[in-house]
């Protein structure tokens, strides 16, 4: 297993690769579920971590996905999307339940008291981190500062309207407009 | 509840619930619209795709044999239904589920010992500060004082894993705290985020830690909350002359006392 492995956002051969190996795992074959393994993996734990800031959590999340994955294969439609974004949905979807659910209170983010984060920075490099080609960069970029911090906290960090509000220092109904007018500007520039 | 929703409400519905920021309530109509409304999937589809590539911007983590081992011995155990109630049903992305099998009893258990965890994380991150703030001194008084002191952890906290001084002079001094397991034909690359118009400029390359003096010729005076980050690229650095590859460590310039 390669220790450190790179976020390449997948090409369309992969997406022929992984939506085969979906294939063969609905025929109960385990090493295209290990080959999915291999390949997003250490991106997927990345994610939760992200999102969960626990890596016990986040790898049990990370389990949890793959016996799903392994359960659902067969209904993988590669017509409504891309396999790695059916994946990532569902490491997504099992992530933030656990956020939502009965952790909510204790993962609060540990460092909030002291400081320490920055959350603008830290939002303006993941940006800063979308290819250059990218819609989603493109169209994050025209929105003002704050609003753009917010939507990206949100979906990577998995902070809720309340968090924001906290983190980036504004009430909470101005950070839900802003999340509304963000989404609306987003849907029209990546129309 | 959703008769007479307006196209842009279903669609900032969706986008929400993509986003991972509905409330109960609203993940509830959604969920409710998934399985009984067939134009409110595509949406949500739509909303995925176009929010997907972020999850390209985590730092990937190494994973093992060990969590492979216990996907596999997963694989084989019977399900054991209804363990666990979920609170939210997953539709969007297959069948609704009923119930969740053996996986959901580690994953209780581990909630279990939370609180215990939390202490414990605390106590981890006060003694991984102590750490790195000894750490930053002690180098502080070989040279002279630096006036920001950057700690840089993988995703910006947890256990630091360089420190960055900056001195009055100008001069930053990396300082590897833990070795990075540099694949063949890859590079570190050290960048420092400064200006968000001019995006983050690369002010090192190295083939593994080591303590360097980051060039930052041109740059204007460190300041205060100033990013700095490292990333594993190419071999010879990233080849767009911007970040390419995962951040492996990052954090922002403290002032000190």
């Amino acid at each position: 297993m390669p220790a450190l492995a790179m976020p390449v956002p997948l090409a369309p051969h992969d997406d022929r690769e992984l939506t085969a190996a979906l294939r063969r795992c609905a025929d109960g074959d385990e090493t295209a579920l290990r080959h999915i393994y291999e390949r997003l993996s250490a991106q997927m734990l990345g994610v939760a971590i992200r999102l969960l800031r626990r890596r016990d959590i986040a790898e049990e999340v990370v389990h949890d996905t793959f016996l799903r994955i392994w359960q659902k294969a067969a209904s993988f439609d590669p017509e409504r999307g891309r396999p790695s974004a059916w994946i990532f949905a569902i490491l997504r979807y099992r992530a933030l339940n656990v956020l939502r659910g009965e952790a909510r209170i204790e993962l609060v983010d540990d460092f909030e008291p002291m400081g320490l984060t920055d959350d603008g920075p830290n939002a303006e490099m993941m940006v800063a981190r979308l290819s250059d080609e990218s819609a989603l960069r493109g169209c994050l970029d025209r929105l003002e500062p704050p609003k753009r911090h917010a939507i990206v906290l949100a979906y990577t960090h998995g902070l809720s309207h309340g968090e924001l509000a906290g983190r980036l220092g504004v009430p909470l109904g101005t950070i839900k407009s802003w999340i509304r007018r963000s989404i609306l500007a987003l849907r029209e520039c990546m129309a | 509840m959703t008769q007479g929703m307006s196209a842009d409400e279903r669609d900032l519905l969706a986008a929400e619930y993509v986003l991972g920021i509905a409330e109960a309530d609203r993940v509830a109509i959604c969920e409710r619209l998934l399985r009984e409304d067939t134009t409110f999937a595509p949406l949500v589809e739509t909303w995925r795709a176009r929010f997907s590539e972020l999850d390209w911007t985590a730092v990937p983590e190494p994973t093992g044999h060990e969590l492979w081992s216990r996907i596999q011995s997963g694989l084989q155990a019977p399900e054991k239904a209804g363990f666990r109630e979920q609170t939210r049903t997953q539709e969007a992305i297959d069948t609704p589920l009923r119930g969740d099998g053996g996986v959901a009893s580690a994953l209780a258990q581990a909630w279990r010992s939370l609180g215990l965890w939390r202490g414990f994380g605390l106590a981890a991150t006060a003694a991984c500060l102590t750490l790195a703030v000894a750490l930053a001194s002690l180098l502080a008084e070989r040279s002279s004082t630096p006036i920001f002191v950057t700690i840089m952890a993988p995703d910006g906290n947890g256990r630091p894993a360089a420190i960055v001084n900056t001195f009055r002079d100008g001069r930053n001094e990396l300082v590897p705290l833990s070795a990075v397991n540099v694949p063949k034909g890859r590079t570190l690359q050290v960048w420092t985020l400064w200006d968000r118009e001019k995006g983050p400029v690369s002010v090192g390359l190295i083939d593994s830690m080591k303590s360097i003096d980051l060039v930052v010729n041109g740059l204007p005076p460190a300041r205060a909350d100033q990013l700095f980050e490292i990333t594993l690229e190419p071999e010879g650095g990233s080849p767009t002359g911007r970040p390419t590859g995962p951040i492996l460590m990052k954090g922002n310039a403290m002032r000190t006392l």
